[in-house]
């Protein structure tokens, strides 16, 4: 006979069973854990630490307190790099969240190609990011990239994508956009399709337009949902390295330079390990605030919506 | 039982006899660790050469690790805070000095007083200097190269020019023939159109090359960068800015260099480009096209456009880390004595041998397009000698060098201010500790 009931017990075995303490969830946590501490939580604390010498990765750190960190608001190129990541940063997230979710939408209602739509939206995203950066240089190339010769069939000028320091952050936010939209289109299409249709059915038999099934229901009930993808959004576009050391390697100037690759290349190749790791406290610092916040205001607006 | 025991002894005696044997004819193998940045042509050529060494020395095998040199410097940094440096490493000339800063390199005065090859001598005079600093030997070099002035034979011919352009003034003329709008006038010409080009008369680099073209420039007007005590930017602004002018009216002025480029092979290989400043590397890539498409091609020095000639080069050097196994030194010398004396192999791909006997041969001397090249060795400038060669000349970040050449280049900043700037941030750079 199948147990679908649990097995019958006395009361003190009931009580008993509560005391004693169980060890399979922990044991099922204890592999990404150790992994998490070892290769996560170990070094981000060592980092800080490392963030309060000098340390050229031969020879001893040496001690010299908060200096790293003054020496940070004199530097003209961590601005640079701050403005340059905070523009990619508020371009990027409205374009993923924006698209993310009208794919998803799309991509919901029964229709006719829709797994491949999916299929196709999300393929980008399991490309690597140093593949996505070389493909995209040759697609944005001035004179030869297939993007300016159709451009140039409809009689527009060779555009310089990635030489003129005014195009060159649209054209990596266009990269990028293209290589992660899917994910976020991913979470959004699970979040849609928690929604019961019922809630659907109830509000057209009501008389409510597209328009107003989308802003009552819609939205409100995705909100866990968007605001997921967006704090994702933040978290990774602020760290974005990868297709920008590709495509521009911070130029032309200083015109792409973002945080991380300043980070690389303090720490990296000119052996200024701390000041490396100073910058990466300030770039850790930011992204707490930023989540927060953004909490913050979610959990007010959950309150809001419940009252 | 006496016989058991008579057949074991006797057993144990052969074995005593043979085993003692096997430990000496077996002889010591010594692995030597031998790290380079080359990657593409440059590193199958080197490990053709690596091969050819192991077949012949099976006691000393050489073990050949090549990855791009940034990421190829941060593993040796690694490495050496592990005490497990390689035996050999490769670098270009100008990062000596920082590694020498952090006390990974082996001088290398005593390996030079012990070998009958690795001596001064035997080497070209500006190879060998370019290896020392501070007072000491630090690199054997193996290879300079440098900028020299590919050019289109038919297109020349077609525009009535004979030879390859020797000064400013004949670069500027033989470009302007050579830059022609889709009505078949030249640049200078009456009716020409700057904004139909279809052949240009030069390439006009949007890279760190830039910095190099104007490094070669600077130089042959005798400006100096560093002062003599490395401490501070001893850049004369007026001698660099009329070498960033003559760059920049190319381009804006000139019309014969075109804007924003960055595949510049592409371009000369297509004709879209009579002229191509580039340096010995290239030649393969040329043989190639040639032999595939009669692509008609010849070289010549880079021009002397001011007061006298100069050219920025740099190479390729071999040194001894400091945090590597003493016991190996001995081999890892044998080892770069063989290379030295057979880097002709190394020729094929473009570079040039500093050793004099592979330089001087007929071999070397007979390969087509080396001339150009060899007869600039001795002109050839490297970048100066700093421990902060990185935060100044570093070429994937935007360094002050880099921002300079790509403002003044791709937007057309003023040379004077953007001279001033970089000179600025130098000495920043020079003055923190």
């Amino acid at each position: 006979m199948l147990r679908i009931l649990p097995r019958p017990r006395t009361v003190a075995q009931t009580a008993a069973a509560e005391r004693h303490f169980r060890w399979t969830p922990y044991l099922f946590l204890l592999p990404y854990l150790l992994f998490f501490v070892t290769f996560r939580l170990g070094p981000a604390v060592a980092g800080l630490g490392v963030s309060f010498t000098n340390w050229a990765v031969v020879g001893q750190p040496q001690w010299v307190g908060l200096a790293n960190y003054e020496a940070m608001f004199r530097d003209p190129r961590l601005l640079t790099a701050l403005r340059n990541t905070l523009f990619f940063t508020a371009l990027t997230v409205p374009l993923l969240v924006v698209l993310g979710l009208a794919l998803a939408i799309f991509l919901n209602q029964p229709r006719r190609g829709r797994t491949l739509g999916r299929v196709a939206v999300f393929t980008p995203y399991v490309m690597m990011s140093t593949a996505v950066g070389v493909v995209w240089t040759w697609l944005l190339e001035k004179d030869y990239g297939l993007i300016n010769v159709y451009l140039g069939k409809l009689g527009i000028p060779n555009v310089p994508w990635l030489t003129d320091e005014r195009a060159a952050m649209y054209a990596i936010v266009l990269a990028t956009v293209w290589w992660t939209v899917g994910y976020g289109m991913v979470l959004f299409l699970a979040g849609l399709q928690d929604i019961p249709e019922e809630l659907y059915e109830a509000a057209r038999i009501d008389g409510a337009s597209s328009w107003g099934l989308f802003r009552y229901i819609t939205l409100p009930l995705l909100a866990p949902t968007t605001f997921l993808v967006i704090l994702l959004a933040i978290i990774n576009s602020f760290q974005v390295f990868d297709q920008v050391y590709v495509m521009t390697s911070g130029g032309p100037g200083s015109a792409t330079l973002t945080l991380v690759q300043y980070i690389y290349v303090t720490a990296f190749q000119f052996f200024k390990m701390g000041y490396g790791a100073a910058i990466a406290g300030l770039l850790f610092a930011l992204l707490i605030i930023f989540a927060l916040v953004q909490t913050r205001a979610y959990r007010r607006g959950l309150k809001g919506a419940s009252a | 039982m006496k016989q058991l025991l008579r057949y074991a002894v006797l057993c144990i005696v052969l074995l005593a006899l043979v085993v003692p044997s096997f430990a000496t004819t077996a002889r010591e193998k010594v692995t030597l660790e031998f790290w380079g940045g080359w990657t593409g042509p440059d590193a199958d050529t080197m490990k053709g050469i690596v091969k050819q060494w192991n077949d012949k020395n099976p006691d000393i095998q050489v073990n050949l690790t090549t990855q791009a040199w940034s990421p190829l410097f941060d593993a040796f940094l690694v490495a050496a805070g592990a005490n497990k440096s390689p035996d050999i490493l490769a670098m270009h000339p100008p990062e000596i000095p920082q590694f020498v800063g952090l006390g990974l390199l082996t001088p290398l005065d005593d390996v030079i007083a012990k070998s009958t090859v690795i001596k001064p001598d035997n080497y070209l005079d500006t190879a060998w200097k370019f290896s020392s600093y501070d007072g000491k030997q630090y690199g054997i070099p193996l290879d300079m190269h440098m900028h020299g002035l590919f050019y289109n034979v038919d297109l020349f011919k077609a525009a009535g020019i004979k030879d390859p352009p020797k000064t400013g003034k004949e670069l500027l003329e033989d470009a302007r023939l050579l830059t022609l709008d889709k009505n078949g006038k030249h640049a200078g010409e009456q009716g020409f159109d700057p904004k139909n080009i279809v052949q240009y008369g030069i390439n006009m680099y949007t890279n760190h090359h830039a910095f190099y073209e104007w490094y070669s420039l600077y130089n042959q007007e005798g400006g100096k960068f560093l002062s003599e005590d490395g401490k501070s930017c001893a850049i004369d602004v007026d001698k660099a800015t009329a070498a960033w002018q003559f760059l920049q009216d190319l381009v804006y002025k000139e019309n014969v260099a075109p804007q924003g480029q960055t595949d510049y092979p592409r371009d000369f290989l297509s004709k879209r480009t009579a002229m191509l400043v580039d340096g010995p590397w290239r030649m393969p890539q040329l043989e190639d096209s040639q032999a595939k498409d009669g692509f008609n091609w010849a070289d010549a020095p880079f021009p002397v456009i001011f007061d006298k000639p100069a050219v920025w080069g740099s190479g390729h050097t071999l040194t001894l880390p400091s945090k590597a196994d003493p016991a190996k030194q001995g081999a890892a010398v044998q080892f770069l004595e063989w290379l030295a004396a057979n880097s002709t192999a190394w020729a094929k791909s473009g570079n040039l041998p500093a050793f004099k006997a592979v330089m001087e041969s007929k071999d070397f001397q007979s390969m087509t397009g080396r001339q150009a090249f060899i007869s600039q060795m001795p002109v050839e400038v490297t970048l100066p000698n700093t421990v902060k060669y990185n935060q100044i000349f570093a070429t994937n970040a935007p360094t002050p060098i880099m921002v300079m050449a790509q403002n003044i280049i791709l937007k057309q900043a003023d040379p004077r201010a953007e001279v001033k700037t970089a000179c600025d941030t130098i000495n920043s750079i020079l003055a923190t500790p």
